[in-house]
């Protein structure tokens, strides 16, 4: 018995052991605020997060930056305003000369022509890419030909596995021209696939009769020829991209159309530089006994390829930790006013001081943790425990007692601001049939009954009580300079019926059960009352009859891609400071857009938008087009605008809430 | 007994083999994309190169992938957070849930047999009626409450130990407690209840009748008796204590492995799901293996048979 519980002991204390190192120890930091949940990931370019984007506002520089006052551009390692020649095309950025790495090395015009590149490149996967490949001339068909390549690429090198191909990647290899030395190979040996026939009523490229798996071909040689042949056709390609560095100090980029917001985008973490230490963790593909073996730099030499099996350029994931030192790498590097010293995942981020850049003698905070609370209670009890000294967005569900406490002075460390988000509801304009169930929603007519037979003075006063605002617009009012919003639709009853009689439901009679999905969760009150509220404002003002469909996230999402709803919840926030952050999500063909709308005057009314130069007449066209989907073809319901709740403990200042609630740390000061 | 634990452990390992596919199954089977992680919906072309990084494009290809991945403890990358492989993520949350899990046990056990056996032995006495009292209330309140209850009194009010958070042993006895609780509620009544039936049984009638003393029949054989049951409790509790501490986790703030294992759920991200439904098949398995190796110790009938 004692021996089983001395052995048990033992357990416990090594147990401990583990479990209680790697807590990140050194200096007391000035400044602790609570991350929501971990940093997804440190690499700027796929940053999607608030949380991620947060910290990469203190740890990169763009060339421009962004003010946490007025939202607008200013200066970064460039000045602002750069150098725009007169049709809008050409950008010069010139790099001022104490732009710093945290290692003491300069930023050059190659670092940022690196970590532009980098966005556009499949490997990277970067959720962002669209603010070159939608701007940049050249960026877009670079892009597309690179994906080609690697899904090409991918096929050869499972092939070369002894993977079959499936009718897709055959359809690929017969008419890529990427594929070419494949169909060569095959002629040589005096055979040829059967081309591709539509007249024979075949209805898409998998129509292609020849099947690649049947020929017994050098698959493993063919893909190093390919893959061989690709590398060095990219270089060839690229330079076809808007992008260039003529010199260390100087950074051209060249638009395929005038983009009025374009310093903006340049302000946005995805465009940082990355080091040229990365290099060292670039992943290879080294051809050895006739198989791909993915390699790292280290053995590189002439026999490798700088890019995988399936072509893509990636880096060792590792690389943005700052304790990795594989192959001589330094540990991520960084050139803002900050530099990362410890990651404990789930636990905590530090960053201090990076002692070489231009304001660090200035900057008074010089030790930042970020730890990482994911309940907002215990976010909450650990503030009023004086633990942490910032909470960037309160959202627990007992929020309306906070923005009460906020807006009535109780809490004057309650600070309401409001956000550049807007809460809404897609119709689904596109399928007349759904699951079996007859769409009415089809019929602009309907969607605007709807949107006029919802009270959301009512929603916001009643049941969600924390000072949002009541959405008539999609873009929120007064969060983008100069931007006045249409008024949108207000709540008219009787127009409202009027309207569904017209459109032959009179009384609601003949309506489908409207179905109206939502995920399950969120802050608040959360979707499922709010949901439930407005579903009670139609059966009451309308006489239709709503059924509630609440869905985990990931299924939610999956049946809204799948559009398979009549109403779907949803929200955006904006990215940059224009109206077309929000707008551009229902132009015909957006990805984004989930409620299929299409409406021809619409984008008639964006594409003049986007190559209109004078801003106020630019304006004045994204505000009709916007009258058009909130007033008149109404695909979307807004229904409020988000209004955020930051706890900032007395006695730090520095800290400005914004609407898009990006908080640059380095104006902070703290006194305890 | 060397046999007994080789069967065991090549059951073990073709239960793992099952758990394995089941899991991979259902989680590639189930709506949802793993490489969606925000609101916005990635490019056809971007998603098309992230499956062919990470092997999703085909799944039978997939599944011979991660189940090498697995034969060789390294289970990849994660997609959620691209950063970090599952290995890294779950060297850092492993020990941090065994760690909470064991002094939960070790609590559990510290109070709960002693209680127990106390309630057995005076049944109508003030101490049988604080166990009972502390079984039912263990057993009904959940942890959210008794977890925020504690901070609130504890440490927002006492301050006597930090509201959260990990990484000094000042964080360790309020989550313990909290995780502890209901274990602590079931051992006592299952330590009440064998003791009052080993109390009850022949030999110890016969003990007592033969003159040895009341002390050393209660001690020497019937609480050994008493045990059995609690012994066979331990194990799968101990690896619940580590597995299923998913509420006190998030009540805490504690970077355990409670959380990847929901969390890789509801993201669908398959790699970290499967290497934690992995860990926690392990434990369990070894520790059900651990019980009964210390079965056979405690009772000599057991040993014979296994051998």
């Amino acid at each position: 018995m004692i021996r089983a519980a001395v052995i048990l002991l033992l357990i416990l204390a090594g147990a401990a052991a583990l479990a209680l190192r790697g807590a990140p120890s050194g200096p007391t930091p000035d400044f602790r605020y609570v991350n929501s949940s971990d940093i997804h990931t440190l690499d700027p370019a796929r940053m999607s997060w608030n949380q991620d984007l947060r910290l990469a506002l203190n740890l990169w520089e763009g060339l421009l930056t962004t003010d946490p006052r007025t939202l607008l551009p200013t200066d970064g390692v460039a000045m602002f305003p750069p150098e725009v020649s007169d049709d809008g095309l050409i950008w010069t950025f010139h790099l001022r000369p104490d732009a710093h790495w945290s290692d003491g090395s300069r930023v050059t015009a190659a670092d940022f022509l690196r970590g532009w590149r980098r966005c556009i490149e499949p490997g990277t996967a970067a959720d962002y890419a669209f603010f070159l490949t939608d701007t940049v001339s050249g960026a877009s068909e670079y892009a597309s030909w690179r994906s080609e390549a690697v899904a090409v690429l991918t096929a050869l090198a499972r092939r070369a596995q002894g993977w079959p191909l499936n009718p897709e990647q055959n359809s690929l290899l017969a008419r890529s021209p990427i594929a070419q030395p494949v169909r060569d190979a095959l002629s040589e040996r005096g055979r040829s696939f059967a081309p591709h026939h539509p007249q024979e009523g075949s209805p898409s490229d998998t129509g292609i009769q020849s099947d690649f798996n049947r020929f017994d071909l050098p698959w493993s040689s063919l893909h190093e020829t390919v893959l061989r042949r690709h590398t060095l056709e990219m270089e060839e390609r690229f330079r076809f991209v808007g992008l260039q560095a003529p010199d260390p100090h100087t950074f051209i980029v060249r638009l395929h159309r005038p983009v009025a917001y374009f310093a903006d985008l340049v302000a946005f973490p995805t465009l940082s530089p990355i080091h040229e230490s990365i290099e060292r963790l670039r992943e290879h593909t080294r051809f050895d006994h006739s198989t791909a073996v993915p390699s790292s730099l280290e053995h590189a030499d002439a026999t490798t390829v700088p890019l995988t099996p399936e072509g893509l350029v990636t880096y060792d994931p590792q690389w943005t930790k700052p304790d990795y030192h594989a192959h001589g790498y330094p540990g991520l590097v960084t050139n803002g006013p900050y530099r990362l010293t410890a990651w404990a995942f789930k636990r905590s981020v530090r960053i201090e001081v990076n002692p070489f850049h231009r304001d660090a003698t200035r900057i008074a905070c010089r030790v930042i943790e970020a730890v990482v609370i994911e309940d907002p209670n215990a976010a909450l009890l650990a503030y009023e425990a004086g633990d942490v000294d910032f909470i960037p967005s309160l959202e627990t569900p007992y929020d309306h007692v906070l923005f009460q406490w906020a807006s009535t002075g109780t809490r004057p460390d309650f600070h309401v601001c409001a956000l550049s988000g807007v809460y809404f509801f897609n119709f689904n304009c596109r399928d007349s049939v759904i699951d079996g169930r007859k769409n009415p929603f089809v019929d602009a007519r309907v969607r605007r009954a709807f949107c006029l037979a919802t009270d959301r003075e009512a929603l916001v006063r009643d049941v969600l009580q924390r000072g949002d605002r009541p959405a008539g617009s999609f873009v929120p009012r007064d969060t983008i300079p100069g931007y006045i919003p249409p008024a949108g639709l207000s709540y008219d009853v009787t127009e409202a019926r009027r309207l569904l009689a017209e459109a032959g439901y009179p009384d609601g009679t003949a309506l489908p059960v409207i179905e109206l999905l939502f995920n399950t969760g969120g802050s608040g009150v959360g979707h499922a009352t709010l949901c439930q509220a407005v579903a009670r404002m139609w059966e009451r003002n309308l006489g239709a009859q709503v059924e509630l469909v609440g869905k985990e996230s990931k299924t939610f999402a999956h049946d809204k891609a799948a559009r398979r709803f009549m109403i779907a919840r949803a929200n955006w926030y904006a990215d940059y400071n224009d109206p077309t952050t929000f707008l551009d999500v229902l132009t015909t063909g957006n990805g984004n857009n989930d409620s299929g709308y299409s409406g021809e005057a619409y984008d008639e009314l964006m594409h003049l938008a986007a190559v209109e130069r004078d801003p106020a007449r630019r304006f004045q066209l994204l505000r009709q087009a916007e009258t058009i989907v909130v007033e008149v073809d109404c695909p979307v319901l807004p229904l409020f605008h988000y209004t955020g709740l930051t706890a900032i403990r007395p006695g730090v200042e520095g800290i400005v809430p914004n609407a898009r609630l990006m908080f640059p740390f380095k104006g902070v000061r703290v006194r305890r | 007994m060397i046999r007994f634990l080789v069967r065991r452990v090549v059951l073990g390992g073709i239960t793992l083999l099952a758990v394995f596919t089941l899991t991979f199954l259902m989680v590639v089977s189930v709506p949802g994309n793993p490489l969606q992680t925000g609101e916005r919906r990635l490019a056809p072309e971007v998603e098309q190169a992230l499956r062919a990084r990470y092997d999703l494009d085909d799944n039978a290809r997939y599944f011979v992938q991660l189940l090498k991945g697995a034969l060789r403890f390294d289970f990849g990358p994660t997609f959620q957070y691209p950063d970090w492989t599952c290995n890294q993520i779950l060297m850092q949350s492993l020990p941090v849930s065994v760690m909470l899990g064991l002094s939960s046990i070790v609590l559990a056990v510290a109070v709960g047999v002693p209680l127990g056996v106390a309630g057995a032995l005076r049944r109508h006495g003030a101490v049988a009626t604080v166990g009972v009292a502390a079984s039912v209330i263990g057993a009904c309140v959940p942890s959210f409450v008794v977890g925020t209850c504690l901070i609130l009194a504890l440490a927002v009010r006492l301050k006597l130990a930090p509201v959260g958070g990990w990484g000094t042993w000042a964080h360790v006895p309020l989550p313990a407690m909290t995780l502890a609780l209901p274990f602590i509620a079931y051992i006592t009544r299952l330590t009440h209840v064998s003791m009052t039936d080993a109390l009850s049984r022949d030999f110890i009638r016969t003990a007592l009748a033969r003159g040895v003393p009341r002390r050393r029949v209660v001690w020497d054989h019937a609480f050994p008796a008493a045990l059995g049951p609690v012994l066979s409790y331990l194990g799968p509790a101990t690896a619940q204590a580590m597995t299923g501490s998913f509420v006190v986790e998030k009540v805490f703030n504690i970077p355990g492995m409670g959380q990847h294992f929901v969390n890789a759920a509801l993201n669908r991200d398959p790699a970290l799901l499967i290497a934690t439904v992995m860990v926690f098949s392990c434990l369990v398995i070894l520790f059900n293996i651990g019980v009964d190796v210390a079965h056979a110790w405690l009772d000599p009938r057991l040993r014979e048979r296994m051998t």
